[in-house]
């Protein structure tokens, strides 16, 4: 059933479609420069010196700030929540019900697509550079680099499920700006993108650890700086896996709701 | 054998009440009403392979309705649809291999990239093979120039090529049946004749079935020999375009434009209809009198500057049939004024 070939295409045109924006890839690298900068510094000054801050190493959170900026890079390259609001303000969506495919995985491959080129003109060089000139803490076992890809790849799924699904509530909203902002506000705190769990106050900590957003950046991230180790990858992979499948019942069953509001009220 | 078949098709929609006022606004966040507004009340017609059917309707009539459950992104609140076989809401992706789209007012193409990225992947999306799609592309080529652009972004088409770009993208996939939403919206006059002739041409080499909504009389005219009129989501009319030609061919108007008077204008088998700065729209039936025996009655009293007769058209005719209804229109003419 599974068209591998036309999703496939899809990721194809899509990257070609970048190629197109070549502005508009030296913007986001250049917003993701400042805030990676502005990131690095806050932490700088936070750790004032010291060597260790809650058994982390001022080196090991640098890691984790370069690592997340990193990350964000390539999740900011899919197609953006304000993007699939529009489409379905536009009817742009609807109007793919009557093509013989499935919508969200049309826009999950030509993400694929676009986050691939993103990823090879501007993320990977940048970052090669940064390894390499920045005083970070990389894993020397290949296994965790490993780890860390996989974990990052299931966070990106997440990402998309979420982003995906809370674009399409749009269907079923007037205005969405509160959408936005709870959208906005998990993945910059409770993802732990830019302050990691472990600083969180106990109770914020907790509430984070059973939301599915620490699978986008904090799992990946501690992963790589070591923070997490041994047989807790796999529980922690484990949990992203749990909250992929989660997540992406949740879109299909927006995504249900919201073609079957489309075919009885028009959209 | 009839390809389309639609049956005591029904539409309503459940909108919204909106309130006025704080006080409203604050009732509808809690409970909301809804009202019910019928797009499309019982239309029933069937189209035979190779029918070329001009569905028309002022805007808001439910043509646009139709067509979604045609194509099957609307479930009908009632009645039957069936698209070569299969009902179209019930199997959406079976029903979008044997129809082909185009909406005009916008474009199925990908916005970024060169025509022919959006061609191959349709190749994909649709499953066509090798050999086929370069048939296709060829006679599409060759028809439709789409060489001139093929390899320019479809953002920087001009309508008139984004128009040809996307029919010939509805097609690729031979469909048969073939379903035109305003085709020639916007397109200068030699585009539009570019246009009907590409239409007429794969009506009649490849028997594809197309239904087309328009505004445009000229398409109607030249495109359809049967036409289904409707309006309020009602079927008024369904049969063949001559029969509403020569029925409501009989009307003449004449435009006089007459000097300084003061007498009104008083005529005999023949009204005014419109009054505008010293010029009179006269409408008269060609069986009850002559174009001369009217310019003869308002001579006797007035003295004629300039005057036109104007051959009826089909938008006048579709306009009265829309005003009045389609049995209503041979009844004696009512007079409306300023209209």
């Amino acid at each position: 059933m599974f068209n591998y070939r036309l999703y496939w295409t899809f990721a194809k045109k899509s990257f070609l479609r970048s190629a197109v924006y070549r502005f508009d890839v030296w913007s986001r690298l250049g917003s993701n420069v400042i805030f990676l900068l502005m990131w690095g510094s806050i932490w700088t000054a936070l750790y004032a010196g010291r060597e260790e801050a809650g058994g982390v190493s001022f080196q090991a959170m640098l890691t984790y700030i370069v690592v997340s900026q990193f990350l964000s890079g390539v999740n900011g390259a899919g197609t953006p929540l304000w993007e699939i609001q529009e489409k379905v303000r536009t009817g742009d969506i609807s109007l793919e019900l009557m093509r013989p495919f499935d919508v969200p995985l049309r826009y999950l491959f030509a993400d694929f697509g676009s986050v691939f080129f993103y990823m090879i003109t501007a993320l990977l060089p940048l970052y090669i550079i940064l390894f390499f000139f920045m005083d970070l803490s990389l894993p020397n076992d290949p296994l965790i680099w490993l780890a860390f890809s996989f974990a990052a790849f299931i966070g990106f799924l997440i990402r998309y499920c979420i982003e995906m699904a809370f674009g399409l509530l749009t269907f079923f909203l007037v205005e969405t700006g509160g959408v936005e902002d709870i959208f906005y506000f998990a993945m910059s705190l409770l993802s732990g993108s830019v302050i990691p769990l472990w600083f969180f106050p106990g109770w914020l900590a907790s509430f984070a650890s059973y939301l599915p957003f620490q699978g986008i950046y904090y799992i990946p991230n501690a992963i790589f700086i070591g923070e997490i180790a041994g047989y807790q990858i796999l529980t922690s992979i484990g949990v992203q896996l749990f909250w992929v499948v989660v997540t992406y019942i949740f879109l299909r069953l927006v995504w249900n709701k919201a073609s079957q509001k489309v075919v009885v009220q028009g959209g | 054998m009839a390809i389309i078949e639609v049956d005591q098709l029904m539409k309503e929609f459940k909108v919204a009440k909106r309130e006025t006022g704080f006080l409203g606004a604050m009732k509808s966040l809690v409970k909301r009403e809804f009202y019910t507004k019928h797009a499309v009340k019982d239309v029933s017609f069937t189209v035979d392979k190779g029918e070329m059917v001009g569905y028309i309707g002022p805007n808001g009539a439910g043509k646009s309705t139709t067509i979604k459950m045609l194509t099957g992104i609307l479930v009908p609140s009632g009645g039957t649809v069936k698209v070569n076989g299969i009902v179209p809401y019930e199997n959406r992706q079976a029903n979008a291999k044997n129809i082909g789209v185009v909406f005009g007012q916008r474009t199925q193409l990908w916005w970024d990239l060169p025509t022919i990225e959006s061609f191959e992947l349709l190749k994909e999306i649709y499953q066509v093979s090798h050999s086929r799609y370069k048939e296709n592309m060829d006679t599409f080529t060759e028809i439709l120039g789409l060489d001139e652009f093929i390899n320019t972004p479809v953002r920087q088409l001009s309508l008139g090529q984004r128009m040809r770009a996307d029919i010939a993208a509805s097609l690729l996939h031979d469909p048969p049946i073939l379903f035109l939403d305003e085709p020639t919206i916007g397109l200068d006059v030699v585009a539009k004749e570019r246009m009907r002739t590409f239409i007429k041409e794969i009506n009649k080499e490849r028997d594809i079935t197309v239904i087309l909504t328009t505004h445009d009389m000229e398409d109607i005219e030249q495109l359809c020999k049967r036409m289904v009129l409707i309006d309020h989501g009602q079927k008024v009319y369904d049969g063949e375009m001559a029969v509403v030609k020569n029925r409501f061919g009989k009307i003449r108007t004449l435009v006089v434009d007459l000097e300084q008077h003061s007498k009104p204008l008083t005529l005999e088998k023949a009204e005014v209809f419109k009054e505008e700065a010293g010029k009179y729209w006269i409408r008269f039936n060609r069986e009850d009198i002559s174009a001369s025996g009217v310019i003869t009655q308002i001579t006797q009293t007035h003295n004629i500057k300039d005057l036109t007769v104007e051959e009826p058209e089909i938008e006048s005719i579709i306009s009265r049939i829309y005003q009045e209804g389609f049995d209503g229109v041979e009844q004696p003419i009512p007079v409306k004024s300023g209209s």
